[in-house]
């Protein structure tokens, strides 16, 4: 038994870490992960499936600001990340696609206000 | 020659081990104590409860499928199965066969990472951190390929839902699954290395006799650690476990090293499954074509009580529709509620404080299930 646990020490001093050094190494997300959303106001049609399937009510459906309301004239989502627990619901019931899931997962900021993402503010 | 007093009162008192132990894990037992010696052991649930039976009646069938993940934490998978289960009955579903085959692969692989978690706590709670590490970083393989495979790591969203899966396996998810495989292996041959300090730890400790493993209502490893050969997947078949092979592993000693054996050789049998379930995996939709995308939970009447055998035991979900758009009933029978309620206060009468950590995780409880 003492001669397996000096084969294993001499397999392990030659075989890589399990780790890497994060922020020098990532590993590679998968693109199905669930991170920030994504969302194209120009293919929206606001039929607010998204909002009603939502189980944090974190999607709230808002009207554009006054500026943009001859370009946009319905009620677009309005996402608030702090609710939001990634489950893609949203996704999977978007007619048009215009709302997807990406593979952005570093989302921690400073203001809590930062967390609430207007549907303008998604565009580009 | 030093005699103990009979009633030294002086050396009496009372402590929690939890809520907030780092080895505890969410779950408070308040246990009474002469000296170093655990006299009664009292469990004080409720420190994690959520009150999921209760939101589920306010929620949609999609939705709760995301919430079923978190009643517990280390096999979520597990519990979007038994859940998706209750809806499919009730609502007539057909599941495609490539879905069930999708689903007991992923059950399976939850069953193995959840086993892998249950060696890490054992190692954590006798203070043996190589085993901790090692196996959580090999949980940390399977997780990778469930996050490739449902977009979380740990928590799937409701992958398996109601109506089959969510999304057909990704390109080459089967060849990442069979190249888990050998790892998950070493791992497995890793945990049942005869260690002498894990011997001494766990051999003849903590012992549950198989009457009093059935009069407690154990499931699972527990349960099968004490000499009675009881499995869902094989007493109450559900999606294709009675079309596979693979053995259902018992042991008698009814201590807490022969449940942890039980545990650790139940990842072989997991193993065969998937290799199995992956050669027999047919093309086709993983989706009944009624799902649009949610469900029409109008169309259901009736109640189901439906079980499964998860990494812990048995679990099950009864469910009531009568025609409105949620359940009007929802009922969690969580596996890990038996084990740490009756049995651990059962099983911490009388016994070293030293060992509360080894009995307590050979238990194999989750505290977000024994709550909910």
């Amino acid at each position: 038994m003492k001669l397996g646990i000096i084969k294993e020490v001499f397999k392990n001093v030659f075989t890589k870490p399990m780790t890497v050094l994060f922020p020098f190494e990532k590993i590679e997300i998968p693109e199905r992960n669930r991170g920030e959303h994504s969302f194209d106001i120009d293919t929206c049609i606001s039929c607010g499936a998204c909002a009603r399937i939502c189980p944090n009510l974190a999607i709230e459906m808002i009207d554009a600001p006054q500026e943009l309301k001859k370009k946009y004239p319905k009620t677009y989502p309005q996402i608030d990340i702090g609710k939001c627990c990634f489950c893609a619901l949203c996704q999977d019931v978007c007619p048009k696609g215009s709302i997807k899931l990406t593979t952005n997962v570093f989302l921690a900021t400073f203001d809590k206000d930062d967390t609430v993402r207007s549907p303008m503010s998604w565009n580009k | 020659m030093t005699k103990i007093k009979e009633h030294n009162v002086n050396s009496d008192f009372a402590m929690n081990f939890g809520p907030a132990h780092p080895g505890s894990g969410n779950f408070a037992i308040k246990v009474e104590m002469r000296g170093e010696r655990v006299l009664k052991a009292t469990a004080d649930p409720g420190y994690l409860h959520r009150g999921f039976e209760k939101m589920m009646e306010y929620r949609e069938p999609m939705q709760n499928a995301v919430m079923s993940d978190r009643v517990c934490v280390l096999e979520p998978l597990q519990w979007n199965l038994v859940h998706a289960e209750a809806v499919d009955y009730l609502m007539g579903y057909e599941i495609p066969d490539r879905a069930k085959h999708i689903r007991v692969i992923l059950a399976e692989l939850s069953r193995i990472q959840s086993h892998f978690i249950w060696y890490a706590v054992l190692s954590l709670g006798t203070g043996f951190m190589t085993g901790f590490n090692v196996a959580i970083g090999y949980r940390d393989y399977i997780l990778d390929v469930l996050n490739l495979i449902t977009g979380g790591r740990v928590y799937p969203a409701g992958y398996i839902c109601p109506g089959g899966v969510r999304k057909d396996f990704p390109e080459k998810a089967e060849n990442k699954i069979l190249e888990l495989l050998p790892k998950i292996d070493y791992m497995r041959k890793f945990m049942l290395k005869e260690n002498p300090a894990w011997l001494a730890r766990f051999k003849d400790v903590g012992i549950l006799t198989k009457r009093e493993a059935i009069k407690f209502g154990a499931t699972g490893p527990v349960l099968r650690g004490s000499g009675v050969a009881s499995d869902v997947r094989r007493d109450d078949p559900y999606e294709i476990y009675d079309e596979l092979e693979f053995e259902i592993p018992v042991m008698d000693e009814g201590d807490a090293y022969a449940r942890f054996n039980v545990g650790m050789q139940e990842i072989e049998e997991s193993m065969k499954i998937i290799t199995q379930a992956i050669d027999r995996i047919p093309k086709g939709e993983v989706k009944t074509p009624n799902l649009k995308p949610t469900v029409k939970f109008q169309q259901a009447k009736g109640e189901i009580y439906i079980r499964n055998e998860l990494s812990r035991g048995e679990g099950a979900f009864y469910m009531v529709a009568t025609g409105q758009k949620t359940p009007y009933r929802v009922k969690i029978r969580g596996p890990s509620f038996t084990h740490m309620i009756p049995i651990v206060e059962h099983l911490l009468t009388d016994v070293d404080y030293a060992d509360v950590p080894a009995i307590y995780w050979s238990l194999y409880q989750c505290p977000a299930d024994v709550d909910r």
